[in-house]
């Protein structure tokens, strides 16, 4: 952001302001994590507890009692990393395509993609579950990964990633001997790491959370991901028990993320902020 | 055949012709240079020798053999690009090595030549480093270098001072010329630049609009300028051209008429040329001299700019019709901006051109 030298009251009360928003964001975060330590009884009386005793571990002890997490845990990292690892190289190789090569029927076919942007997911939930029922997949990773492929969003990111890359370099290239794919592989797809993070951040953040398709095509407990299966423990309603047990699963469930958020988190930065990472 | 051969080489996109039916003979060990205004097609010539661009028709054959449809690679052709074009995400040492280990040149070859091109280029201690670790002067050395390790059979050169500061365009030019003298090998460099074209060029191809002007020796076009094209476009300041009428000359010469009543007797032999009687009268700067207004056959104007160089002075004399012609004085005139003077014309230097551009020059003199 430019700001004006010499503003400096401005400057303090914009700062005031983003902090103030800061705190009222991580609030909640906050108070989560502090009540996955404490007793569940405890909580029954009240919730307005920080930082004071008691304490307890019971709560994650809890989870890694609850015999099918480690599996629904597998399952997330499953899904979540074949479908950024597939999706990457998905719509690399098609960005690529649309970006660099000549073929017939290639803007109505980028039209199409463009198209897919504005299809709302709770538009196609259905005729997918029935596809998936009639091809009887329901209950496997495939059906849970694939759907997911289809993603217009990468397709055209990468496009525009692999236009803006100057073309001398890749004639450059040529001259030297190197082949499409070796161009593709050695000199493209390295130059595009920032956006590959980019995407690949977005995916995986994207396909750990999903709750709706899990939702609808997992039926066996087997085969819930993580959200699924966290939401199934829920008993009862209203949460008026069990606080504790709960906020502790929220955490857990969120770690991989926290974890992909700390080794990522200038590229994530700069994806929100629009800009690119060299 | 050795060299480079362009056979009946046509250029389309679309509707649009670039290149039309493009001849040309290249002399291996030659460094030739493509000079043209911008859009003339020579980026896209230079793309169809090396391959990046396919030809509509003819025919491309390097050292004798066909290589019209080989891919890039296949040719033995070295190119630097004019943004330099380098891979940024390796080092100057793989940057130069790249291509080298796709032909699978074992491991110490491509090392010695590495080392070789990185100590005639001054690149030894910016071997680790990435292009953007580098100045402009220093990526377009690498470029070069990862040219000069493909031992090739050519380089081309698409404007590739173009993007350097005018002391680093200097020296690097300067550079160019040696790395020729040295490695002996083949060099086609395009530029709009005409002392780049002047200083590196053993042969210079006038361009205009996909189609050649001129070939020869940069002396040549320089004195005997095909067209009246080729005489505008290289000179600088450039040639002053005058609209004339011919008149009658009873000794085997042309005399001609300008256009304020003054003749000229030129040395431009009257056998050859058209007999149509305007004519357009070309002269050099460094062919006037400033003299008396009252002087006899003296062209009479104001000096409306005088532009001293130091080593020399440029003056522009506005003529009684209003013409400009520029004038080389000497460093150490006089003459300042208002004065009347007379402008004398060396009658040996001129240079005539009728209706259709063609050039006559006075008797050929011997030219370096
Ligand atoms: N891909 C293309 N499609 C259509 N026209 C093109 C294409 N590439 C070049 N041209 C046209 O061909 C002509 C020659 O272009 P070229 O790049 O060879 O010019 P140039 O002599 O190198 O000019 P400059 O000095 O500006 O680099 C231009 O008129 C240009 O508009
Ligand atoms: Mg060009």
């Amino acid at each position: 952001m430019h700001l004006k030298v010499g503003n400096k009251f401005g400057d303090r009360l914009i700062l005031a302001a983003v902090i103030a928003l800061a705190i009222a964001w991580i609030a909640p975060l906050v108070w989560v994590f502090a009540l996955s330590f404490k007793p569940d009884e405890f909580l029954a009386q009240r919730t307005d507890v920080m930082l004071s005793p008691p304490f307890t571990l019971k709560n994650y002890l809890n989870i890694l009692g609850t015999s099918q997490v480690f599996g629904w845990t597998i399952n997330s990292l499953i899904v979540a990393c074949t479908q950024t690892l597939a999706t990457l190289l998905l719509a690399s190789l098609a960005g690529y395509g649309f970006a660099r090569t000549e073929f017939r029927g290639k803007n109505v076919l980028f039209f199409i993609v463009l198209a897919g942007l504005a299809v709302p997911e709770q538009a196609i939930i259905v005729p997918l579950h029935a596809m998936f029922a009639d091809l009887q997949m329901h209950n496997t990773y495939s059906a849970l990964v694939l759907p997911r492929l289809a993603l217009p969003f990468g397709v055209f990111l990468m496009t525009q990633y692999f236009k803006a890359i100057p073309k001398d370099i890749e004639e450059a290239a040529m001259l030297d001997n190197a082949s499409r794919l070796k161009i593709f592989f050695r000199v493209i797809l390295p130059l595009s790491i920032p956006a590959q993070a980019t995407l690949g951040i977005f995916t995986f953040l994207n396909a750990w959370n999903d709750y709706l398709w899990p939702l609808v095509s997992a039926s066996n407990p087997e085969m819930y991901t993580l959200t699924l299966g966290l939401a199934s423990t829920q008993t009862n309603f209203a949460q008026s028990e069990g606080l504790g047990f709960l906020m502790a699963q929220a955490v857990f469930a969120s770690l991989p993320v926290f974890i992909v958020y700390l080794f990522f988190q200038k590229y994530i930065v700069a994806a929100v902020s629009g800009k690119t990472v060299r | 055949m050795t060299g480079i051969n362009l056979r009946g080489i046509d250029k389309r996109y679309g509707s649009v012709d670039v290149i039309n039916n493009f001849e040309l003979q290249i002399n291996p060990g030659e460094f030739l240079v493509f000079l043209g205004p911008s859009g003339c097609g020579k980026s896209t010539l230079m793309r169809m020798i090396a391959g990046l661009e396919e030809v509509s028709a003819g025919e491309i054959h390097v050292a004798g053999r066909d290589v019209t449809h080989l891919a890039p690679g296949a040719r033995d052709i070295a190119m630097v690009f004019q943004h330099y074009a380098l891979y940024p995400h390796m080092t100057v040492y793989d940057n130069m090595a790249f291509g080298l280990r796709n032909v699978g040149v074992p491991r110490d070859e491509i090392d010695r030549r590495v080392q070789e091109a990185a100590r005639m280029l001054e690149l030894v201690p910016l071997l680790e480093r990435k292009p953007v670790e580098m100045s402009g002067g220093q990526r377009q050395r690498v470029a070069i270098g990862r040219a000069v390790v493909k031992e090739p059979l050519a380089f081309l050169f698409d404007e590739p001072l173009s993007n350097l500061d005018a002391a680093l365009r200097g020296r690097t030019r300067i550079e160019l010329a040696r790395l020729h003298q040295r490695l002996k090998t083949t060099m086609i460099f395009v530029t709009h630049d005409q002392v780049e074209a002047m200083t590196l060029a053993t042969r210079i191809v006038v361009m205009n609009a996909g189609r050649i002007e001129q070939l020869g020796r940069p002396m040549e076009i320089y004195h005997r300028p095909a067209t009246r094209f080729v005489a505008g476009f290289i000179g600088s300041p450039a040639m002053n051209f005058l609209d004339v009428d011919r008149i009658e000359a009873p000794n085997g010469f042309v005399a001609v008429r300008l256009p304020d009543g003054t003749t000229v007797q030129t040395s431009v032999p009257a056998a050859g040329l058209p007999t149509q009687s305007k004519l357009t009268l070309g002269v050099r700067p460094e062919a006037l001299s400033i003299g008396a207004a009252e002087e006899s056959d003296v062209l009479v104007g104001n000096a409306e700019v005088v532009e001293r160089l130091g080593d020399q002075t440029f003056a522009h004399i506005a003529l009684r019709n209003g013409e400009l012609v520029i004038v080389q004085a000497g460093a150490d005139s006089t003459i300042s901006v208002g004065d009347l003077v007379g402008v004398r014309l060396d009658h040996s230097a001129v240079h005539l051109f009728d209706q259709s551009g063609i050039a006559y020059h006075a008797q050929a003199r011997s030219v370096a």
